[in-house]
């Protein structure tokens, strides 16, 4: 590791968000107030340290970002208003650059240009392959009165596209999952952890990922809850349309409390709650947690919202049998989906929902790592 | 000598004594003993109702010896003594018992705790059937004064004691006024030009009518007390002058450590480590450079070299926290995209307007590190990487734990202040004495802080403690208020508790004048015996206690007195047990 004190690396960090970075005196306050630090992980302040150093190899070896769920009490009790919760979450801007191994992480945290100029390319390529590629529209109804969607959507088309999206966006999360175990757990415990203790600390991770109980650990409950809904509301999602379309995408009018329309009902709410919440958040700037809002930050949830607004459209255009409505929106809201998923999802803020459950294993791996060694 | 008539007064102290000893039960016994007419307590004897109770009892009574036991005598000797002298009584026919300090706030025994104070106050009781009336003496004061040292502590007292038109000596042993703020640039916290400020002062005192200033002169002895000073100088063309002079104010400062001293830092050997004496000198400049003339992309700054270390100086040199902060402003004001680093051991920025300005100076991207200056002192070597600074500082960094490097330039070492070589000699020519640090003695820490033992001769500046500017300027201004008082008085007393040679028994071995620690014996060369110097004797009993004739008798501390009050503790000691 390299040990050499760089002045410059807080400065090449202003563009992921940090601030304020020369304010900290550690007193240790924020990490004293944290609910979340625990022993051996003891947060915001070592990596404030770090970064003030600009110590660069030792940070990309902490787990402590992803732990840290912004409640703001760090920030709101500081004594210099060196805003460490701010810091951390600049720092998850940082690190997830840090694990990808393309460059464009990067490039999009850093680059309001390069992140709409490949989000614009994405949605143009889509239109395109609409336009060009798949059959010629067929405004026409079915015999039951549904709008021909799979006609105008082939399935199989679809679905291969959603299975090669997916294989491509879990290709680089893995890969860059690898490169935060590599620095985390190889780098940051010094030896290796047994393939044993490996096994035994797996249910950490899906636990993790489906209750997230350290969010909950936070004073103010109801983010808990509000994110909560969002993210179970996104996964059902998500789950239905890559592995379950044929049975999700009918043209079959299914009645209301089908099993088919319940759950993309309780997605939809669950999406719209969670954004609500988020958008009035960040737009009040009455929490610490959203005082201050990274393009990343917005960009992230003004394509959430688009991207849940025209998949309500399309489904009350088909509800009512207008096909030219629907297949609109359907264009549009793959328009938004595609480059969302694509840039967001490996290399953006929504790569969070794998580092974080992944965080708290590889710190259950380190914390056993270190016990053993004592 | 005329029968003893003894009052005893016990003090409660509020609860401080009361608590821990039953003062009614002493009050009872030592009433029994001979000589003792009246025996009371009270609970605060030293207020104005508890001095009243002794004046009315000297009246009534026909006291003629008072015993107090109550706090020090550090504490209220001088209260009672002045209470003895409003009702006619010599201040001196008294004696202070403690039975707090070295009784009730010592002990945990009430029973064991009376029994004591039953023992201190019959040994005081036996004591002071023995007192004897001593008089009070008075001498004039000469209204020059000498200040020894022209730095802007010694400029300032010049000043302000000339400015009451009384005429004062100022002695530099340097070819020039100023000292140290000769060298600096900017001075902290407020970076205002030391030069300006240094220019006024020497503009003042050396036009000023008053003043008469020695440059390239020390001052080698110092004869005579308080009031009456003379000492020759040889002035600047060998010229010898006598002055006379009543009150004496040093200033003598302090110089900057020698940096070459700690190893570590290679400072000689490494062309680019300057002490910060240098780099304000390089700053007046206005230019920062490297060795090779480039400006440096990479400064360090490292403080408490020779300061906080029990390897060389275990004080805090004061100022040396705020003068760094200063350098990192002023580097980054001329070299705004230069790295900063500041290896500090504490950041001590105290003082007004010093906190804001650490506060101000770490929002300018300077990289702040903690080094541990006991265990792991930083380590500067000369880099092999040809695309290296050409310098690297290995050190621990406290606060992450972790063994970092700094690359480097320009390595500033804020040195501390220490004394001068010739400390002792100015202290030896006054009269005064040095600390372990070589620091000047004051008379009391925090009650008398300018003052020393020796009447007439005040500290001032750096050589009574690293301190800055305005600190340095307060106590040259207490100084000269507490000289113009003397001079306004025109005469002042002096210690009457001396020393006395008897000198039909003195064998003229002269052991006295080598022990006395203010110089206040001589030897009668005519009557080959040692005569004591009343004005300068404090009365430590020194003399006394190593006369092996018994020739010298410390008044207030005769034998008689310090045996009849061993005497009357051990007779009570066997009597209550």
């Amino acid at each position: 590791m390299n040990n050499r004190v760089n002045p410059n690396l807080p400065k090449e960090l202003k563009e992921f968000g940090i601030r304020d970075w020369n304010d900290c005196y550690h007193c240790g306050t924020c990490t004293a107030i944290c609910p979340l630090t625990a022993q051996g992980l003891l947060f915001p302040r070592k990596e404030i340290r770090l970064m003030q150093m600009g110590l660069k190899d030792q940070l990309s070896t902490c787990v402590e970002p992803w732990l840290c769920y912004y409640c703001g009490e760090c920030s709101e009790t500081c004594p210099r208003n060196a805003n460490p919760g701010e810091l951390m979450m600049s720092l998850r801007r940082y690190l997830t650059s840090i694990y990808d191994w393309t460059g464009l992480s990067k490039k999009f945290y850093t680059s309001k240009v390069w992140e709409l100029a490949f989000i614009i390319l994405f949605a143009i390529l889509v239109v395109l392959a609409f336009l060009f590629v798949l059959p010629p529209l067929d405004t026409t109804l079915t015999a039951e009165g549904g709008v021909k969607v799979n006609s105008f959507a082939p399935i199989a088309i679809i679905e291969y596209f959603d299975w090669a999206m997916a294989f491509i966006v879990a290709g680089l999360l893995i890969s860059n999952i690898l490169r935060m175990y590599y620095r985390v757990v190889w780098m940051g415990t010094s030896k290796g952890v047994g393939i044993l203790v490996h096994l035994r600390e797996f249910w950490q991770l899906i636990f993790n990922f489906v209750v997230q109980p350290k969010f909950s650990k936070c004073d103010d409950k109801s983010y808990w809850l509000y994110h909560w809904l969002l993210m179970s509301g996104y996964t059902i999602m998500f789950i239905l349309i890559v592995v379950f379309l044929p049975w999700f995408q009918t043209e079959k009018i299914h009645p209301a409390w089908h099993l088919q329309r319940s759950l993309g009902y309780y997605a939809t709410i669950g999406l719209l709650i969670g954004l609500t919440a988020a958008i009035i958040g960040r737009w009040k700037k009455q929490q610490i947690k959203f005082q201050f809002s990274h393009v990343s930050d917005w960009l992230f949830l003004i394509m959430l919202t688009l991207t849940v607004i025209t998949g309500i459209l399309i489904h009350i255009f088909r509800v009512n049998g207008l096909p030219l409505a629907t297949y609109i929106c359907y264009i549009a809201h793959m328009a938004i989906l595609v480059p969302m998923i694509l840039i967001e999802v490996p290399f953006s803020k929504w790569s969070h929902l794998a580092y974080r459950p992944f965080a708290v294993y590889f710190a259950r791996l380190q914390n056993s790592a270190m016990t053993q060694t004592n | 000598m005329e029968e003893p008539r003894i009052g005893v007064y016990i003090c409660w102290c509020g609860t401080n004594i009361a608590k821990m000893v039953d003062v009614e039960q002493v009050t009872e016994q030592v009433s029994k003993l001979p000589h003792v007419v009246v025996s009371k307590n009270y609970k605060y004897m030293c207020s104005d109702p508890g001095q009243e109770l002794i004046a009315c009892d000297i009246q009534e009574h026909k006291l003629n010896r008072i015993v107090v036991a109550a706090c020090s005598p550090r504490i209220h000797e001088l209260t009672f003594r002045r209470a003895l002298e409003k009702a006619g009584l010599n201040a001196y026919l008294f004696e202070m018992a403690n039975i707090r300090e070295q009784d009730s706030w010592v002990h945990d025994n009430r029973e064991e705790a009376t029994r004591k104070a039953i023992e201190l106050v019959a040994a005081s009781i036996s004591r002071v059937k023995y007192h004897e009336p001593l008089d009070k003496r008075s001498v004039t004061i000469n209204p020059a004064t000498l200040v020894i040292g022209g730095g802007v502590a010694g400029m300032s007292a010049a000043l302000e004691v000339a400015n009451a038109g009384r005429e004062v000596y100022l002695v530099e042993k340097s070819d020039r006024l100023g000292g140290l703020v000769n060298h600096l640039d900017l001075t902290y916290p407020y970076l205002y030009d030391a030069g300006s400020m240094l220019e006024t002062l020497l503009r003042r005192t050396l036009n000023h009518p008053h003043i008469k200033v020695f440059c390239d002169t020390t001052v080698e002895k110092v004869d005579g007390f308080i009031g009456n000073f003379t000492t020759t100088i040889l002035t600047e063309n060998q010229q010898p002058v006598t002055l006379t002079f009543g009150n004496i104010i040093v200033s003598t400062g302090l110089k900057p450590f020698d940096a070459s001293r700690v190893g570590e830092y290679g400072y000689g050997r490494l062309p680019d480590v300057l002490t910060s004496v240098e780099f304000e000198d390089m700053l007046r400049s206005g230019q920062i450079l490297t060795r090779s003339g480039k400006p440096p992309q990479n400064i360090a700054i490292i403080h408490c070299v020779g300061s906080r270390n029990t390897e060389f100086h275990e004080y805090c040199s004061r100022t040396c926290c705020q003068v760094a902060l200063k350098f990192a402003n002023q580097i980054r004001t001329l070299l705004p995209d230069s790295n900063i680093f500041d290896l500090y051991a504490d950041m001590r920025a105290f003082g007004k307007g010093c906190e804001e300005l650490y506060t101000e100076t770490s929002r300018k991207n300077i990289t702040f590190m903690m080094f541990d200056q006991q265990k792991e002192m930083p380590q500067i070597i000369r880099s092999i990487d040809p695309a290296d600074p050409h310098m690297l500082i290995f050190f621990r960094e406290k606060i992450s734990g972790l063994g970092l490097e700094v690359p480097a330039d320009l390595i500033i070492l804020m040195v501390g202040m220490e004394a001068h070589e010739d400390v002792k000699d100015v202290a030896h020519a006054v009269g005064i004495s040095v600390c372990g640090n070589q620091f000047f003695i004051e008379k009391h820490p925090k009650l008398d802080p300018v003052a020393t033992t020796t009447a007439g001769v005040y500290i001032v500046g750096n050589c009574q403690g690293p301190k800055g500017i305005p600190d340095a300027i307060s106590q040259a201004k207490a100084a000269a208020a507490r000289v113009l008082a003397t001079i306004n008085q025109g005469s002042v007393f002096v210690e009457v508790t001396t020393a006395q040679v008897n000198e039909a028994i003195c064998c003229g071995c002269q052991t006295c004048i080598l022990v006395c620690p203010y110089s206040a014996i001589h030897f009668d060369q005519n009557k080959r015996v040692s005569v004591v110097n009343e004005v300068l004797c404090k009365g430590c009993g020194t003399c006394g206690s190593t006369c092996p004739t018994g020739a010298i008798r410390s008044k207030h501390f005769t034998d008689q007195q310090i045996l009849s009050q061993i005497a009357g503790l051990m007779e009570m000691t066997l009597k209550i047990n």
